[in-house]
């Protein structure tokens, strides 16, 4: 019988960072994830802007988590070891309209608590980002880049390291309070429930999964695009939302090196910004998102209409913006929270009803989500740590606990004595097999092997820019494939792209079984 | 000979080579053979996988020398032929090396596991090939499961791997490498639906449309393409449209065909990284870099041939191409090389020239490429009002190359030249 | 009656114009045109009476640096042998190493054409 203190539902950025500040506890964590990876939903399609706060609404969530998150993301980064550059933002505009709307944010983002924020004219602008195209703009220099994929491998990964453990491809499919007098008595004789000290008046939640059921005290649904279905399962009302869908273009590095800054044009009168070009901290660029409705949970399809508009618009603010440097697209989905008669945006909702007990339910954790992730997570940390106390359990502090992860520089980003150095001491580092982001051998075996188990082909590639570059893995996918049936001593019908039928061979072509 | 371990131990030190050739596909290897034939025997081939042949290894089909070597062989047998006189001449290689930096002094670094290479050159040679245009390149829409895949990584998993990527298939371009595809999935069990191909004329060879599609009845529709991709975890189907003269898809042609693998064979792009870091210029027609007649780039002592510079119909040309170039590196390390600066210019229905740049004092053979379909064309290259060179060509296809002569002789000064297609 | 066909013997891809009669089962040339060369001929008057096919693919390899050899029939196969020497193919192993133009198959389905490696694998 497998029994936790805290189910976290959802491996995004917003559950990887739950089970990671969970894990500074002596609380059995298990993360349930339907996917085989994490952040393979909206927690990785997204922009990846580490936000300032200026858009929020003066006290919401949204603005007092991203300022917090903001502020603290310099030591978040160098604690997990992920890239991650504090570019400041650009917002520009060409007319005193421009200015207006410009103005109102500015005013806003100071009330946040946003600091720095300041207007500047067209040198000052150049000066900062040469390619920028308008006459003055509001300059806001904690906004920053990261990579939301790294960054939710690395809570997943720390928070693995401090004992959370994490299932893939298990997703619940029930959700069920079982009062004490029914528990199992098997149940109650297991050491782990046992020392939980659990009193009459405490109840376990049964999850039932495609993998089997497990039992655990407390549920944190951050279920992401379902955290309404999860959250009914466990007893909620939906909030009412609505799915904004938003698309890309990522571009080659080539068009990376004619952008430092995010450069935004200035906001509608409504306040949305629209398609703008954002540099990634790998050196690609990202030009995107449009938006359009959608009400399918995963519809991550890229449309050929939206495609083309988002070229068209693209053009008009990046000039660079050309059919070569095209590599791949994407897109996500913002499931907002609205008031479904005024229409209104409204802000994360984060409940923890008495009335469902030992529950926490995230919905509609959208931008700034991976930049509110830990600030949220913290949050729900000292709740759930706080009504322990309340029910007279002290909830120890993990005293093994490190917030660090270790992390290996890139081949890639090596000086040529680092790299002469690092094959020195592991010749893997000297078998290249990425030819186009020189990635090496050392670093697809660590991929292979990552602490998580994730064993998908995007699993390497999100771990290790395999794949990602120009020839999207003409020249090293083959390699890569044969090395992970070796490592894992798989058969090629064994192996997986992303998701769970997703095979990448019907077998061999010629096998020693002689055919009939 | 292959370098041997006691060599590569001494790899922190400086190494020295006349001409250092980065890969040792068709390219590479012909102009080693011919380099070292020349009298330029201290050259390094660098090869980045575990044996020489570049592409043409995973290349079983025949086909291949009909040009070069007057008979029909296939990739392999092709490879081995430069090969056998790469080993008969003890010319030095290492394999399983990857070159990641290339200075404009010619100092090359490269990845190996026994350690870091420098070797300090004269001349640099890129022979690196080309990539397969992806997918993402084209932004074709739709969801993104597993079984979307260009040809050439199909070919390397069955040729090379013994993998087999599918079975129900459908084949977007019309390119040599997926029309030979076709037929590769059809020998061994797979069912190939159909070949499409955005514009109206297919881009392969009209001989690959015979023996790779019509003799297994696979059917090839052309202005045809692939408008959405669907399933989530493995492809399902794609949906496929009919498009305008304009390309753009029409509407109310769609069909939807179930399959669980689409391969692309959507063209080829020259692969650059080492030469835009050492510093060459690219010519944005070609993809490749600008080059002078004996295909020198714009750094002197870099010179390129092969699909590296500028993708070929045939790997015979690639041979023949870097035997030239090899010619080139041998005036270039006597000191003997002219200066280029009569430029090539693309007029009327040219797409590309190689090369871009000429000295005027040799005569040259000038390769180019139509930008669109022309019947009994008439290529011209004319320097100011005269004309000093002409071709007529019966059908002038931009899937095909064009060589036209260029005599020196004919030249009237040092004024640019302009190449163009007569109406 | 005239045929139109493309000569597959090299990169030129004639297209080729055949002008014949039938007489019973027999086909009579009389005329031959679109080739570049004397090759053409030769593939028409082929194709007209059976058309043949070279094909290329891999026999399995036990104990090798890799898994398969390429492979290639020695001369031209009629057509509506191809899948039929596809499975003798299919059926074949051999044992590393392998050298380039060993005859891995002789005499494949009695058709006077071999199987030969067209690699080395050691």
């Amino acid at each position: 019988m497998e029994v936790y203190d805290v189910a976290v539902i959802g491996a995004g950025v917003v559950g990887c960072a739950v089970a990671r500040e969970l894990s500074r506890y002596r609380l059995n964590v298990l993360v349930l994830e339907k996917e085989l990876d994490v952040a393979t939903g909206n927690s990785s399609r997204n922009t990846g802007m580490l936000h300032a706060g200026f858009t929020y609404k003066l006290g919401s969530r949204r603005a007092r988590y991203s300022v917090e998150g903001n502020q603290e993301f310099d030591e978040v980064a160098a604690e997990l070891g992920i890239p991650f550059k504090r570019t400041g933002k650009l917002v520009v505009g060409f007319t005193d309209h421009d200015r207006a709307n410009i103005l109102k944010f500015k005013a806003n983002g100071e009330a946040n608590g946003v600091r720095g924020i300041r207007m500047i004219d067209a040198e000052e602008m150049h000066r900062i980002e040469p390619n920028a195209g308008g006459n003055f703009a509001m300059y806001v220099p904690s906004s920053g880049i990261l990579d939301p994929m790294q960054y939710t491998i690395a809570l997943g990964e720390n928070a693995c390291k401090n004992g959370a453990q994490f299932r893939f491809g298990s997703r619940v499919t029930g959700i069920v309070r079982v009062g004490h007098e029914a528990l199992p008595k098997t149940l109650l004789t297991d050491r782990k429930v046992q020392a939980m000290q659990l009193s009459e008046e405490e109840d376990l939640y049964r999850i039932t999964t495609n993998r089997g059921m497990i039992y655990a005290k407390w549920v944190v649904n951050s279920a992401g695009a379902y955290a309404n279905e999860i959250g009914r399962l466990l007893g909620y009302n939906p909030v009412p939302q609505v799915g904004y869908k938003g698309e890309y273009y990522v571009l080659d590095k080539k068009a990376g090196a004619y952008l430092r800054t995010p450069v935004y044009p200035a906001p509608k009168d409504n306040g949305g910004f629209v398609t703008h070009a954002t540099p990634t901290v790998d050196g690609n660029i990202l030009v995107g998102p449009d938006w359009y409705y959608t009400h399918i949970p995963e519809d991550y399809a890229n449309e050929k209409q939206s495609l083309d508009r988002l070229f068209e618009d693209g053009r008009k603010m990046f000039t660079k913006m050309e059919r070569r440097f095209f590599i791949r697209n994407f897109a996500g989905i913002r499931w907002r929270n609205i008031d479904p008669e005024t229409r209104e945006i409204l802000d994360f909702s984060i409940r923890a009803d008495e009335t469902i007990p030992n529950t926490v339910s995230l919905v509609g954790i959208e931008s700034p989500g991976v930049t509110a992730a830990l600030p949220i997570a913290r949050r729900i940390t000292s709740l759930i740590c706080g009504r322990e106390e309340e029910h007279g359990h002290l909830v120890a502090a993990n005293e093994n606990f490190d917030p660090k992860r270790k992390v290996y520089k890139r081949f890639s980003e090596m000086t040529l004595e680092e790299k002469a150095e690092a094959i020195r001491e592991n010749p893997d580092y000297g078998q290249i097999f990425c030819r186009c982001e020189n990635v090496t051998r050392a670093e697809i075996l660590r991929a292979i092997h990552n602490p998580l188990g994730v064993h998908t082909l995007t699993g390497i590639k999100n771990r290790t820019r395999s794949m990602m570059g120009r020839c999207q893995g003409g020249y090293c996918q083959t390699r890569i494939t044969e090395l992970l049936e070796q490592e894992l001593g798989v058969r090629p019908e064994d192996l997986r792209y992303q998701k769970e039928n997703g095979w990448l061979f019907t077998g061999l072509m010629r096998s020693a079984e002689k055919e009939d | 000979m292959g370098m041997g371990q006691d060599n590569l131990n001494k790899v922190n030190q400086v190494m020295e080579a006349s001409v250092v050739i980065v890969g040792g596909g068709p390219a590479g290897l012909a102009a080693a053979v011919r380099l070292y034939d020349r009298g330029v025997t201290d050259l390094l081939i660098l090869e980045r996988e575990n044996k020489l042949g570049g592409i043409l290894k995973q290349c079983i089909h025949d086909g291949f020398g009909l040009t070069r070597f007057g008979e029909s062989l296939s990739g392999p047998e092709y490879a081995d032929r430069f090969i056998q006189e790469v080993k008969q001449r003890n010319i030095r290689f290492i394999t399983d090396t990857t070159v990641i930096q290339i200075t404009p002094d010619h100092d090359v670094y490269a990845a190996h596991r026994d350690g870091l290479l420098h070797v300090r050159a004269r001349a640099v040679i890129l022979a690196m090939g080309c990539r397969e245009r992806t997918r993402g390149a084209l932004a074709i829409p739709g969801t993104r499961p597993a079984g979307v895949l260009t040809a050439g990584v199909a070919q390397a998993y069955m040729n090379l791997q013994n993998r087999m990527p599918g079975k129900k298939i459908v084949i977007l371009g019309s390119g040599d490498i997926g029309l030979i595809m076709a037929r590769r999935l059809t020998l061994e069990g797979a069912h190939v639906l159909g070949v499409f191909e955005i514009n109206p004329i297919p881009s392969g060879l009209p001989r690959n449309i015979q023996q790779c599609l019509n003799d297994y009845g696979i059917p090839l529709f052309l202005s045809h393409t692939v408008t959405d991709i669907r399933g989530t975890d493995r492809l399902q189907e794609v949906v496929v449209s009919k498009v305008d003269e304009k390309l753009q898809p029409l509407a109310g042609t769609e069909k939807v065909y179930a399959c669980d693998t689409l391969i692309l064979s959507v063209g080829l792009i020259p692969e650059n990284e080492l030469t835009i870091g050492a510093g060459a210029e690219l010519c944005p027609q070609t993809g490749g870099a600008y080059v002078d007649e004996w295909y020198q780039t714009t750094v002197p002592g870099l010179f390129a041939a092969g699909n590296v510079l500028h993708v070929h119909d045939l790997v015979d040309f690639v041979s023949l191409e870097a035997e030239t170039m090899a010619e080139g590196v041998v005036r270039y390390l006597n000191g003997a090389l002219p200066n280029a600066s009569i430029a090539l210019r693309c007029g009327k229905n040219i797409g590309h020239t190689v090369p871009q740049k000429i000295s005027g004092t040799e005569n040259v053979v000038v390769t180019l490429r139509v930008r669109a379909p022309q019947k009994d064309a008439e290529i011209v290259i004319r320097q100011g009002k005269a004309m000093v060179a002409r071709k007529r060509v019966r059908n002038a296809l931009p899937a095909n190359m064009i060589e036209i002569h260029l005599l020196k002789d004919q030249l009237t000064g040092g004024q640019d030249l302009e190449v163009s297609v007569n109406d | 009656m005239i045929k139109e066909m493309t000569c597959v013997v090299c990169p030129n891809g004639c297209l080729l114009q055949v002008e014949y009669e039938k007489q019973g089962d027999q086909v009579a040339i009389q005329r031959i045109t679109g080739n570049l060369c004397k090759r053409g001929l030769e593939y028409a008057r082929q194709e007209m009476v059976s058309p043949r096919r070279t094909i290329a693919s891999s026999i399995l390899v036990e104990g090798g640096s890799m898994p398969l050899v390429s492979v290639r029939t020695s001369g031209p196969i009629p057509k509506a042998m191809i899948f039929p020497v596809m499975a003798e193919i299919r059926k074949c192993s051999v044992k590393a190493p392998v050298q380039a133009g060993t005859v891995l198959i002789p005499n494949v389905l009695d058709l006077g054409v071999d199987i030969i490696a067209t690699r080395t694998v050691e």
